[in-house]
Formats: structure tokens, C-alpha cells, sequence
């Protein structure tokens, strides 16, 4: 599309020059305009979620639908004032980063031994890697929830992140292992001349090096573990419960009925941590997955 | 005040037993339930509080930690009750993992009315009447509550559980969309052969714009828990029964047939996408006035009627009484959450005496007045209930656990009583649906459930 | 320089046993944490699998042998299930890979705005799946969703999203293809930007047209890319349960009872944990034959480009 940066000023030199200009300014308008529309009509649902919170529960269901109505904050205080939601919160936060930090130390190194290792059958290690992340979830919810038991260890922290690893190190192995395949041999070679180990150059040439792919697969890893309700709702109680079987709860046998206003409320709430963090390493996510997912 | 301490009572393991542990995972052995405590774990004293806690359903933890917990410290200040909310759907397993539990995480659990027997029948329950008879207080009036609600905690001659909160399939009309058909008022009397008669002039158009604006019925069309006990209360009501006495299905009869196809009628004079109609869909459509009786549980009356942030009608334009009658009279159809100690408590008597007061004629009398949740007790119904709004309330409860006792109009009491209601399920739903007549659909159900008790 | 590779050569030899040992250290985090939560509980489920349950201990009992399997093998809602998955994925996925490169070509068209298109556009994965089937579910509602309502502006009469089969299967796909595309757009966004620029650029010059350039230039050069990001969006849709959960429940009837969400209501409400363990190895084993299969012919794929 560099055509596009030429002077509008120059002669064309072949006749069929402009036509060719014109149809592909008009491609990229296309591609521009319909870009954005797309981008609308799949933020919808979500203002209509925005609406939906300011909402009593006796203005969500009207014919025609409200647009126009007098707005409460009253979801909201539900939602932040119920027993323990920021609890809740601070839960998930914990479990989120300390499951996916676990699994991108765990998972990177294993990912860098699989690309550059010569480990013998890597290949169909990569392959059972992969196809582990679609190990029904189900079947590991029962064994996991008998183990954290007979060690005592249900409703902590520690046994969600653990059981969040089962699904985030596969993931993350296999986003840094193309990752790692695409970056220079010659780096380590010339970091272990220098008498590093192998470990040692892995810390502190692959890894700088590699923190656009670090950091888009941690935010992914994130997002897994943020939404994640199975294991939440069986392996934890109280003290260690996640937003998700909090909202779960809200739209589940309540005597008023589902109150949808209080789950949009909670939906707002939840998504906005996630949607600040991944719009401030934007860029990164872009550059990071470039060179990571296709390399597959 | 309360004295609600935050205090956690879970033993917290450290990070590296957790991980540590993990070598050992291949030679641990899942232990069995504990024993409980001989002496019961005592009331507390003023230097040494008991703790206990309580899994609860998530549509009344809340209410009960914030509201009623103080209420009952003002006379046990020594009991600390923390109380969590648990989602409906994993209750009864996570009750399940919690009683057998060497280490359980509970004293207490809240059982829907069909769970009492598969936890009492694991024996993970602690059994109230004889059991706890020493820690039961003398003025504990159990031939007060009415038969109903208080079998909703029995299995095999045992007391397991006591009604905390007592619910009922009623049904709720909107007087004025009766007034807009030219329709008389329902009355108990009421039969299903009229009441499917002025069905069609229910469906109208209120605001004569020449479209069919508002419909005659919402119940629970959806296939799900919900769905099998209304067509169960018009069998009932009909004198038909789902089980005979050594539970051998009995219901594949032409009155179940029948039942079953009024269920499906109904669809007709239904609003669109009323066959995905679960607890509250119709809810949400009665409180906007779209239909005109809704078949539903008692409880919803405070959201249908009362609440103005949720409803858009009042108490006085909206009536309710039992279902409709077929040949053997009225139906209603029971609902109870009974509250149950787990057998493995390490404070059964604490815990027990939180149920008993919850349940005593002070505590329900209470809830019912501030909370506004429905009593079991005969004493509590009599009374003259604070809030204006109960008393018809108050009336159609009472007259719906006396049609309930006599008609049996309750869920299948078995230890499989969950897997009997997912075939139920399955197949009624099918008949709505329309892939099967409602004759094929109970037919298919009676083979499955034979297959599953062994019969 | 002499001395200097005598001194490596050395180097080599003294370290080639270590090394071998220093590559493994690299695989040990991963293989200790993954032999515990996914080697060790997959056993575990094979070993309930062929028991008894007992739950007044909530453990396994005795060996019942292949009982579990016969008994799910036989069990019609399990195979209802299975086939209800099956339809989905074969809607769901082209859809899914379809929209999510088609909408990468428009979000990489270099603007100032592209930034910000990009990281909007991410927002709906990020939405818990019991929030965003209740907000759809509230969207759809044939009586007052906004779509029913916008939809009739246009004179369309009155869908019921949830309430037929085939319409209801319809809308899960909608509500899990606007989950799930954006994702998949990130990764062709990606994939696309790492392509070549001068090959288009030559094809340009070359005078060959648009379609041209796709389907001779584009196409073969994202083959392997779309056919990795299929395996993987199929494995995260193999999975799918909650966006069901939150909306039809699996209904109408039974039209949209996904498998992994039958095994998790056998297991959970109805206490089956046997069977339903059974259940899950059944759908583990499908799953693996059907990925290799899928790795395998993209391999071979990638071998033929």
C-alpha cells in the first residue's frame, strides 16, 4: 500500500497508472471504513451492557427498549458493596498474575528448549503439548479437587494457580516456542562463547530480547485465568473465590429473578482492569504475537 | 452489635506444603468422614467464641449474614455465624465434598427440597431429633410446623433437616389484565377446565393497537429442575402420583398424560420464546404486565408486587392463591430449604442451635416479619403479619401446604432424586418442545427411570 | 585466534555431559507442574472412571471394570451431545477462522486510528463468558431484545433466538463467534504483518489484480498460519461450555447440550462422577485422534506449498 504515499502531483508514467491509484485509494478507504464499522457493531453488545448497568431492573425489559431512562447507580453499589466482591477481585488479581507468572517462567523455558534445544522427539512433545490444551477440563476437575482435599489445600490461592497452570503452560508453550524459533541463532551462540551457561544466556540475552512475546503472552494467560469459573467454583470456598462464581451466583436461583442490571454492573467492573492494561501494551501484543503465533 | 469476628477459621498450609506435597499426591488415600465431637463444641463464652459456619444458597446468604446473624447474637453472643453464598448449581456437590471431608470447611448447609436424602442417606448429616435431642431446647415445638414443610428434612425415619425457608408453586394473577378480558377474578375454586377456557380471551391487546400485547400464561417451559413440578401439581391435584408406594413409577397414566399436555397447551396463549422460559423470564414478563397469571414459586411475590426499583406493579393489583383444581381439588406443589448440620461438625451444638433458632417460633416469626420470607409453622401462619402485603400471602401458603400434605405434592424422595427429576426433565421438555407427543415423552420417562432404580 | 578456539573446543567437551543435563533443566518446571495437574489427575480420572463411586467418601471404590463405558456408550443424551458439539464446531470454526482474517485484512490497513481499532477490538474477549451470555441473552430476548426491536425497524418479524433448534444453535454460534474472533483476528493481524511487503509490491507492478495477488501470493503464504490458528481455535471451542451454561442451558430440549457441559452436569447435579469421568476420557480420546489429524494434514499441507 505504499503506492498511496506517492505525490498525488506525479505524472503517471503507464495509462493505466491512475485508475490503478484510485482503485487501490479507494481499497484502503474500504479497508479503513469497514475496519471501524466492524470494530463498531462488535462493541454493541458491549454498550448495550454500558446502558444496562445505569438500569433499575424494572427499565431492562420494556417494549421498545429504553434507551432513554432514569439512570441509577444503584447496580453498581450492589455490586462493590456485596460481601466480599472486592475480595473477589483482589482474588482473581492474585490468581491471574501469580498462574500465569508461574507458567511464563515454566513455559518460556520449556518453550526455549523445545525451538533451539535439539531435544530429542521435541516435535511430538510440541505436538502433546498442544493437543493437552484440549484435555476436557472436566476430567482434571474431580482429581484435582480430591488431591487439594487430602492435602488440606482447598480454597487457597496456591491450588487455583496451580490448577490454572494445567491450561496456561501448554499455551504459553506453544506461543514462545514459535517465538523462539524466530529469533537469530547466532544470539545465544556468541552469549555462550562469552562463557555464559546455557541458563544464563537464556536469562539475560533470550529474555530481554524477547519481552514483546513475554508480555503479549502474559496478557493472554491473563485473560484465561481472569474468566476462568470451572475450577474456581469447585476447588475454592471462600476465602480464595473469584469474580466469576460471584457473577455466576447473581444470574443464578435468585428469588427476584436474574438481576441482569447488577451482572452488567459486574461485567463494566471486571472488563476494565483487563481492557486498561492490554490497550497500554497494545503495540507490544501486535509485535509480540507477529513474531510468536506464526511460527507455529 | 454482633459480635461477627472476620477471624479465618481454615487451616492455611503454606505455599511449599502445597507444593511439596506433590510427591507425596500418588500415596495419599482419600480419609473418610470424621467423627464428630463428643461434647458438641459447647455455646461459647464471652473469652472464647465458637465459630461456625454456615453454605448457603446465594439468593438469601446475604440478607441472613447482614440481617438476621445480628438478630440472633442479640441472644447468643457468643456464636459467631459466617455464612457463604454458594451457587445454586454446585451446592449439593460442594455439600457432598464438604461432609466427607476430614477437615471440613462447614457446619451447616442449606438443602432444596429434593437433597435431604442423598446426603442423609450418605450419612453426612446429623440427625436433629434423637441425635441432637441433648442439645435441643425443651420449649422446641415440633408438632407446630405444618407436615409439609417439615418432611422436606426426613429420610428413613430420621430428622435431618428443619424448614428455614418454605416456598410454594402458586400462582399470581394480574387483576387488572382479568379486568381488561372481562374475566371474573380467579378464586381458589378455580378448575383447569375453565381456567384453559378463558385462556384465549387473556390473550389481547391492551393498548388497541391491533397487536396482541399481553398473553394469559409464564411458567417453566425450559427444560431444567423447574420444569417437571408444575405438570407433577396438575397430576397431583388430579389424584395421579408419581411413584406408588415402592416407588415404582406410576405416573404414565392418561391423567399424566393429560397434565402433561396442559403444560404444552399453555405454550399457545403464551408470550413468543416462552418455551425457553426458566424461573425468571416469566417472572420478568408478569412484573411488566405482558401476562396474566403466572405459575410460580410463592416467593416471588415480593418481586412481582412489591418491589418498586424491580416491578412495575403493586400489591394490591396482583392476587394469589393455590393453582388451579382438578378433580381431587386444588394444587400447590412444596418448595422447602430445609437447614441440616453436617454429621461432621466440629460444633454441632453451636450450629444446631442457629438452625433451632431460625426455625423456633421466635426466629421464623422474624425472618417472615423482616426478611419477608414464608414461615413453616402453623403458629407463624396465624399470625397477623407486619407487613400489609403478607397476609393473603400468608392465606394462600397455608391453604397450599394443606393441599401439598394431603396430594403429596412434592418431588420424588429418593436418593436418586436428582437424576429421576433430569429424565423428568428431559422428557416433559421434549413433549414442549413438540418432538415428542406428551404420551410418547412420559412413556420414554417411565422406561428410563425403571432402568435407572432397577425396577 | 588459534588459541582462542582451542580454549572452546575444550570448553565443548569438558560441558557436552552437562549440557544434555542443562538441556532437560529447561523442560523441568514445565514437566514437574504439568505431570501434577494434568498428567496425575488424567490418571486419576481413568482410575474412576473404571469404578464404583462411592460418595459417603467421596472416593473411588471398587473396579467395576468397562460397566462405565458400556453404560455411556449406551447412553442416547451422550450421543445427542456429542453430535450437538459436532454441529457446532463445524458451524463455529470456518466462521471463526473466516471473519477473524477477513477482519485482520481491515484492521491492518495503516491509519492513524488503527491503534486504538486494534485494542478496542480485543474488549469482548476479555468479557467473562457469564457476563457476555447474559448480556447477549438480554439482547436476544424475543419479546424485548434491542435485536428483535432493530430488526423489526426493518420489517423482520419476530425472531425466538433460543427458542427453536436450529435458531438457538444459530445464536450460540453468534455470541461464541463474537467471544472468540477477536482473538483469532489478533493472530491473523499479526501473522499478516510479518508476511513480505516487496512481494506485494512486486505483484502490484506486475499488474496482477487483487484476486490475483490472494489467491496465488497471499493464500499459499497464510496457509500454514490459518491452518495453526484453526488447530488452535479448535481446541478452545472443543471446550466450550459456559457461553451454553449461561444462555439455553442446553435446551430447547436437548439442542444444544454441548458435551462438555452434559459431563459437567452429570458430574456436578447429578452426582454421576463415574460415568461422567468415563464420559470425559471418551471426549479426551476424540479430541487427540482429531487433532493429530488436523496437525497432520496441515503438515502435509505445508509440505505440498
Amino acid at each position: 500500500m505504499t503506492t498511496l504515499e506517492a505525490p498525488l502531483t506525479a505524472q503517471p508514467r503507464k495509462p493505466d497508472n491512475p485508475r490503478r491509484k484510485r482503485r487501490s485509494a479507494a481499497a484502503h478507504r474500504f479497508r479503513v471504513w469497514g475496519g471501524v464499522a466492524t470494530c463498531i457493531l462488535f462493541l454493541l453488545p458491549l454498550v448495550w451492557m454500558l446502558l444496562t448497568s445505569f438500569k433499575f431492573q424494572r427499565d431492562i425489559f420494556s417494549v421498545p427498549p429504553k434507551v432513554l431512562f432514569e439512570p441509577t447507580l444503584t447496580q453498581y453499589v450492589d455490586v462493590l458493596t456485596r460481601g466480599g466482591f472486592a475480595g473477589q477481585m483482589l482474588n482473581t488479581v492474585i490468581v491471574a498474575v501469580g498462574a500465569s507468572v508461574l507458567s511464563l517462567l515454566a513455559g518460556a523455558m520449556a518453550g526455549y528448549a523445545l525451538a533451539r534445544l535439539n531435544i530429542r522427539g521435541a516435535g511430538t512433545i510440541g505436538a502433546l503439548i498442544l493437543v493437552s490444551r484440549g484435555v476436557p477440563p472436566i476430567a482434571l476437575a474431580v482429581p484435582m479437587f480430591l488431591v487439594a482435599r487430602s492435602l488440606g489445600v482447598t480454597d487457597t490461592h496456591i491450588v487455583l494457580i496451580l490448577a490454572y497452570c494445567s491450561f496456561i503452560i501448554p499455551y504459553v508453550m506453544w506461543l514462545m516456542r514459535g517465538f523462539f524459533l524466530s529469533l537469530p541463532k547466532e544470539l545465544e551462540e556468541s552469549a555462550m562463547l562469552d562463557g555464559c551457561s546455557r541458563l544464563g544466556a537464556f536469562f539475560r540475552i533470550i529474555v530481554p530480547i524477547s519481552l514483546p512475546g513475554l508480555l503479549s503472552t502474559f496478557i493472554f494467560s491473563i485473560i484465561l485465568a481472569w474468566e476462568e469459573l470451572l475450577f474456581a467454583l469447585i476447588l475454592t470456598n471462600r476465602s480464595a473465590t473469584t469474580f466469576p462464581v460471584a457473577i455466576a451466583g447473581m444470574v443464578g436461583d435468585t428469588e427476584s429473578g436474574a438481576n441482569w442490571g447488577a451482572l452488567a454492573a459486574a461485567g463494566m467492573v471486571t472488563v476494565i482492569p483487563v481492557v486498561i492494561l492490554s490497550l497500554l501494551v497494545q503495540k507490544w501484543l501486535i509485535r509480540g504475537l507477529a513474531e510468536g503465533a506464526t511460527k507455529g | 452489635m454482633s459480635h461477627h469476628s472476620q477471624t479465618q477459621r481454615f487451616p492455611r498450609r503454606s505455599t511449599l506444603t502445597g507444593i511439596a506435597g506433590i510427591g507425596a499426591l500418588l500415596l495419599s488415600a482419600c480419609g473418610g468422614p470424621a467423627p464428630s465431637t463428643q461434647d458438641g463444641g459447647g455455646l461459647g463464652t464471652a473469652e472464647e467464641h465458637v465459630q461456625i459456619t454456615m453454605m448457603s444458597n446465594d439468593a438469601f446468604a446475604q440478607t441472613w449474614q447482614d440481617q438476621l446473624v445480628p438478630e440472633f447474637n442479640k441472644k447468643y453472643p457468643y456464636i459467631d455465624v459466617t455464612i457463604d453464598s454458594t451457587p445454586y448449581d454446585s451446592l449439593l456437590a460442594k455439600g457432598l465434598l464438604n461432609g466427607t471431608s476430614p477437615d471440613p470447611d462447614y457446619d451447616l448447609i442449606t438443602l432444596d427440597d429434593p437433597w435431604t436424602p442423598q446426603l442423609a442417606d450418605s450419612g453426612l448429616l446429623l440427625e436433629l431429633k434423637d441425635d441432637a435431642a441433648e442439645w435441643t431446647e425443651d420449649d422446641y415445638d415440633w408438632d407446630d410446623f405444618n407436615t409439609a414443610p417439615l418432611a422436606a428434612g426426613e429420610w428413613d425415619d430420621g430428622q435431618y433437616g428443619v424448614p428455614l425457608r418454605s416456598n410454594l408453586l402458586l400462582m399470581l394473577y394480574n387483576k387488572d389484565l382479568y379486568q381488561k378480558a372481562g374475566l371474573p377474578e380467579p378464586t381458589a375454586n378455580l378448575t383447569w377446565e375453565e381456567y384453559m377456557s378463558q385462556a384465549p380471551k387473556l390473550v389481547q391487546d391492551t393498548d388497541g393497537d391491533g397487536s396482541v400485547d399481553s398473553w394469559a400464561a409464564g411458567l417453566t417451559w425450559a427444560r431444567g429442575v423447574l420444569s417437571p413440578p408444575f405438570w407433577q401439581t396438575v397430576l397431583n391435584s388430579n389424584g395421579g402420583e408419581l411413584f406408588n408406594e415402592d416407588m415404582t413409577p406410576s405416573f404414565n397414566t392418561p391423567e399424566g398424560e393429560q397434565a402433561l399436555q396442559t403444560q404444552v397447551d399453555l405454550l399457545k396463549y403464551a408470550p413468543s420464546g416462552a418455551s425457553t422460559y426458566n424461573y425468571t423470564e416469566p417472572l420478568d414478563a408478569f412484573r411488566q404486565g405482558k401476562v396474566a397469571t403466572l405459575f410460580t414459586w410463592g416467593s416471588a411475590y415480593r418481586s412481582a408486587a412489591v418491589d418498586p426499583e424491580v416491578t412495575t406493579l403493586t400489591p394490591e393489583r396482583v392476587g394469589i392463591q393455590t393453582m388451579p383444581a382438578g378433580s381431587e381439588g386444588p394444587g400447590a406443589h412444596r418448595g422447602i430449604w430445609s437447614g441440616a448440620v453436617f454429621k461432621n461438625s466440629d460444633n454441632p451444638e453451636a450450629a444446631w442451635t442457629f438452625l433451632q433458632w431460625m426455625s423456633s417460633k421466635e426466629g421464623e416469626l422474624w425472618a417472615s416479619n423482616n426478611l419477608g420470607s414464608f414461615p413453616a409453622r402453623k403458629s407463624t401462619l396465624s399470625t397477623e403479619p407486619e407487613e400489609e402485603w403478607l397476609a393473603p400471602v400468608f392465606a394462600a401458603t397455608q391453604d397450599g401446604f394443606d393441599v401439598a400434605a394431603s396430594g403429596e405434592m412434592w418431588r420424588p424422595r429418593a436418593v436418586d432424586s436428582n437424576a429421576i427429576q433430569e429424565i423428568l426433565a428431559n422428557e416433559t421438555s421434549a413433549a414442549v418442545q413438540g418432538d415428542k407427543s406428551a404420551g410418547e415423552a412420559l412413556e420414554k420417562a417411565d422406561e428410563q427411570i425403571r432402568d435407572l432404580l432397577g425396577k | 585466534m588459534a588459541v582462542q578456539s582451542l580454549d572452546t573446543r575444550r570448553l565443548r567437551t569438558r560441558t557436552r555431559a552437562k549440557d544434555v543435563a542443562g538441556r532437560w533443566v529447561f523442560l523441568l518446571p514445565a514437566t514437574l507442574l504439568l505431570v501434577a495437574v494434568l498428567a496425575y489427575p488424567l490418571l486419576y480420572t481413568l482410575q474412576i472412571s473404571f469404578s464404583a463411586f462411592d460418595l459417603g467418601t467421596f472416593a473411588p471404590s471398587e473396579w467395576v471394570g468397562a460397566d462405565n463405558y458400556s453404560r455411556v456408550l449406551r447412553d442416547e443424551a451422550f450421543h445427542n451431545s456429542l453430535t450437538v458439539t459436532g454441529i457446532y464446531l463445524v458451524m463455529a470454526l470456518p466462521l471463526q477462522i473466516l471473519l477473524g482474517f477477513g477482519i485482520a485484512f481491515l484492521l491492518n490497513a495503516e491509519w492513524r486510528g488503527r491503534g486504538v481499532i486494534r485494542g478496542l477490538f480485543l474488549i469482548p474477549m476479555v468479557v467473562a463468558p457469564v457476563v457476555s451470555g447474559g448480556v447477549w441473552k438480554i439482547m436476544l430476548d424475543p419479546l424485548w431484545g434491542i435485536v428483535n426491536w432493530l430488526l423489526g425497524l426493518f420489517g423482520v418479524s419476530a425472531i425466538d433466538w433460543f427458542g427453536s433448534s436450529g435458531v438457538a444453535m444459530i445464536s450460540i454460534v453468534i455470541i461464541d463467534t463474537w467471544r472468540s474472533v477477536p482473538f483469532v483476528v489478533l493472530i491473523a493481524a499479526a501473522a499478516m504483518l510479518s508476511l513480505p511487503k516487496d512481494v506485494f509490491e512486486a505483484a502490484s507492478v506486475d499488474g496482477a489484480n487483487w484476486w490475483h495477488t490472494l489467491k496465488s501470493i497471499t493464500l499459499p503464504m497464510l496457509a500454514p498460519i490459518i491452518a495453526a490458528t484453526f488447530v488452535v481455535r479448535w481446541l478452545g471451542a472443543v471446550k466450550m461450555f459456559d457461553v451454553v451454561l449461561s444462555t439455553t442451558n442446553g435446551g430447547p430440549g436437548q439442542d444444544t447440550n454441548v458435551v462438555n457441559l452434559y459431563i459437567y452436569r452429570q458430574a456436578f447435579q447429578l452426582l454421576q462422577f463415574s460415568t461422567s469421568s468415563a464420559m470425559a476420557m471418551i471426549v479426551l480420546v476424540i479430541t487427540m485422534a482429531l487433532t493429530f489429524v488436523f496437525l497432520w494434514s496441515s503438515k502435509k499441507m505445508e509440505d505440498r506449498l
